[in-house]
């Protein structure tokens, strides 16, 4: 028996090949994984596990409150509330046109300019900023397709356009300070926002045990102001009765306390109403109280003559002889009240005489009528604490002329105030000589309800027997002279008229038609506790600081005396 | 079990048997295992149930938070509200509505006992107006 010879069969040896293949192909792949592995949990961990981390962790900025703004009795004049900003994605509404109508009726758009946002490219467009969060609530109820919200804190004003030029305003996306105390007290109202890390899940949600650390954030300082909203209510009312009757085209209203520098109200107008942006007019937000230049007119008479009696020039018995004019060059000095030849000093302040001023101003000279004005306040920043503070002009005097200058800076011209430089001027004669820089904030309370009191600079002008005798003239103003119509029931009170050609800049010449009608002065005036300035730029009708201002002064001033519980001190 | 006493073949010696003790079997000691069994399970469902209210704490926690940020907006809002109830402009015109008008004069009152002015007449002033804010 012979065996069969041995054949070895060719699919044999290809089966072993493709084995082997398959074996090497195999032994690849799991060199491959055996490799990532060690990549992935050994070489690149650390890498990999941060990833994973990064996907999970989430930083947020913790927002900080932004301090509130509190006046003198406690009234929020600014605070910072929640809202909610409705946004769409437009790629995903369905129907534009009818979200649009829906979306306008909640939030009082117009439907037209709803639909324009639904239906522009991209996928993000606000729809409504910082709607009241039950306004919102209305808005997310309809469960509209495509349509967001996002939480955002407001910054809103209770008292409207009562404080708004003083107030001011804030950028609506940062909250950040744009104008007025909100500009000049923003580093302090802002605080310093927080952090939050945290480990959320993919649908947002907090993970329990997951990392978590928080740097809380730091609230903004709350101002409380020297302001009080009752004088300040009756100042606007008061200046719009004022501009009304006249035909003002603006004016200004400041009320200090003339011992502690505070400013009690600040008014100007035409104002604006922060809550109403669209509407806004630059021109109008502007604090002209604290901005705009005038120049003082007669109002000034009290810086000439209050430097004469400090100087011991002269003292308010003191009789001068008063020319029918004065005409140096071309330019001729006269006075517009009727009186006699001979003055007391007391006289001159009462009948607001240029002409007795100026000689008082010529026995001053230059030099010292400059250095009394700069002393007053005038022609320097008061330093108050609000941005856009203007210094004015007064030229050095080396720099005046040696034929008009002296004489018409006595009276009031050649020089160009704030009214609020003017009302710390007269607060000077009212605080017993002592000038005090004026202010807005009376404390600064940070986060941690520490308060900061301001300090405002102090600086004797003149003595004290120089503002009594200064404040006995205020008072004949009103009971003898041009300021009859100041008077205050109840009250003595004193303060002097001022009417100025309004100069005009654009041409270089004082207006023929206009003028600037101001009336400064305190009450009581035995122990003055306000001082009121006021401003009215070219009134029409009782163009004159006595009869278009002085009846403000009254008005304010009797209704900051009885806010302030003063008691009167005249039959 | 112990096996029977044999006696040991020493003359004159005395009747000693030596016994041998058999090897004793010890008890399984159940009880220690159950015990220790129900340790470790009792302290794994402890360590569980932890977890899970530790879980449960931190999503009330989240919860409690919202809440007060809720509140808090609230109490904002009632700021806000309270700030513009105050306002003078609504108060005058409520005022108007309700047919209160400034008076033509002012009248001043001059209480026996409140002296003249000067020095003092603020407190004076003061006290007085206390004291009429006390009468109904």
């Amino acid at each position: 028996m012979s065996l069969p010879p041995t054949v070895t069969p060719r699919r044999s040896r290809g089966l072993n090949a493709r084995l082997v293949m398959v074996g090497v192909a195999l032994a690849l792949a799991w060199l491959g994984v055996g490799y990532r592995l060690v990549v992935v949990q050994g070489t690149r961990a650390e890498e990999y596990a941060a990833r994973g981390r990064d996907q999970r962790l989430h930083t947020e900025t913790l927002a900080a409150d932004r301090g509130t703004i509190f006046d003198a009795e406690g009234r929020e004049l600014a605070l910072t509330v929640d809202s909610v900003t409705v946004y769409a994605n437009p790629a995903e509404v369905t129907d534009p046109a009818v979200e649009a109508r829906y979306l306008a009726s909640l939030t009082g758009q117009d439907p037209d300019e709803v639909e324009a946002i639904l239906s522009g490219e991209g996928t993000f467009a606000y729809v409504a900023r910082q709607l009241d969060p039950a306004d919102a609530d209305l808005v997310r109820a309809a469960e509209l397709p495509g349509i967001y919200f996002l939480e955002e804190p407001k910054r809103v004003y209770p008292a409207g356009a009562l404080t708004a030029q003083v107030i001011g305003l804030v950028q609506p996306d940062t909250n950040e300070g744009l104008e007025g105390l909100e500009l000049f007290y923003d580093t302090a109202l802002a605080g310093t926002p927080g952090q939050l890390r945290v480990e959320r899940d993919p649908a947002g949600r907090t993970i329990p045990q997951g990392d978590y650390s928080v740097t809380p954030a730091e609230p903004g300082s709350d101002l409380v102001l020297t302001l009080r909203t009752s004088i300040q209510y009756a100042a606007t009312q008061a200046l719009a009765e004022a501009m009304a009757r006249t035909g003002a085209t603006s004016g200004s209203v400041v009320v200090l306390d003339p011992v502690t520098g505070g400013v009690l109200a600040m008014v100007n107008l035409p104002g604006f109403d922060p809550e109403d942006r669209a509407s806004l007019l630059p021109e109008n937000v502007r604090n002209r109280a604290v901005t705009d230049l005038f120049e003082p007119g007669s109002t000034q008479k009290l810086v000439t003559i209050a430097a004469a009696l400090e100087a011991g020039l002269v003292e308010p018995g003191t009789v001068l002889e008063i020319p029918a004019s004065i005409e140096i060059l071309d330019t001729v000095f006269q006075d517009f009240t009727q009186h006699d030849s001979l003055l007391t000093v007391t006289e001159i302040v009462a009948h607001s005489s240029n002409l007795g001023t100026i000689l008082l101003g010529e026995m001053l000279g230059a030099q010292r009528l400059h250095d009394y004005m700069v002393a007053f306040g005038q022609g320097r920043r008061s330093r108050i604490d609000f941005p856009g503070e203007a210094a004015g002009v007064l030229q050095p005097s080396e720099d005046w002329c040696i034929t008009t200058c002296v004489a018409g800076t006595s009276i009031g011209y050649h020089v160009s105030v704030t009214a609020l430089q003017m009302a710390a001027a007269y607060a000077t004669i009212a605080n017993d000589g002592l000038w005090v820089q004026p202010h807005f904030v009376a404390e600064v309370v940070d986060g941690q309800g520490s308060r900061l009191p301001t300090a405002p600079n102090r600086q004797q002008v003149v003595s004290v027997e120089t503002a009594r005798q200064m404040r006995a003239m205020l008072a004949a103003v009103v009971e003898q002279g041009t300021g009859s119509l100041a008077a205050v029931g109840g009250y003595r009170v004193g303060g002097k008229t001022g009417t100025t050609k309004k100069y005009l800049s654009e041409s270089g010449e004082y207006s023929d038609e206009d003028v600037v009608a101001s009336f400064i002065g305190m009450a009581p005036i035995d122990n003055p506790r306000v001082v009121v300035a006021v401003v009215l730029d070219s009134p029409q009708e009782d163009a004159s600081g006595g009869t278009g201002a002085a009846p403000v002064f009254s008005a304010v001033a009797l209704a900051a005396l009885h806010q302030m519980g003063v008691p009167p001190d005249a039959p | 079990m112990t096996a029977p006493a044999q006696p040991l073949a020493f003359p004159g010696a005395p009747d000693l048997r030596l016994v041998a003790v058999a090897r004793s079997r010890r008890a399984p000691r159940v009880g220690t295992w159950l015990l220790l069994t129900v340790v470790l399970a009792a302290a794994f469902f402890l360590f569980i149930y932890s977890r899970i209210a530790l879980d449960h704490s931190a999503f009330v926690l989240q919860e409690v938070n919202r809440q007060m940020e809720v509140e808090e907006a609230r109490y904002w809002q009632l700021r806000l509200e309270a700030a513009e109830l105050q306002a003078p402009e609504r108060i005058v015109a409520r005022a108007q509505e309700m047919g209160l008008t400034y008076p033509e004069s002012v009248q001043t009152i001059t209480v026996p006992g409140m002296g003249a002015p000067g020095i003092g007449a603020d407190e004076r002033w003061a006290d007085l107006k206390a004291l009429l804010g006390a009468q109904p």
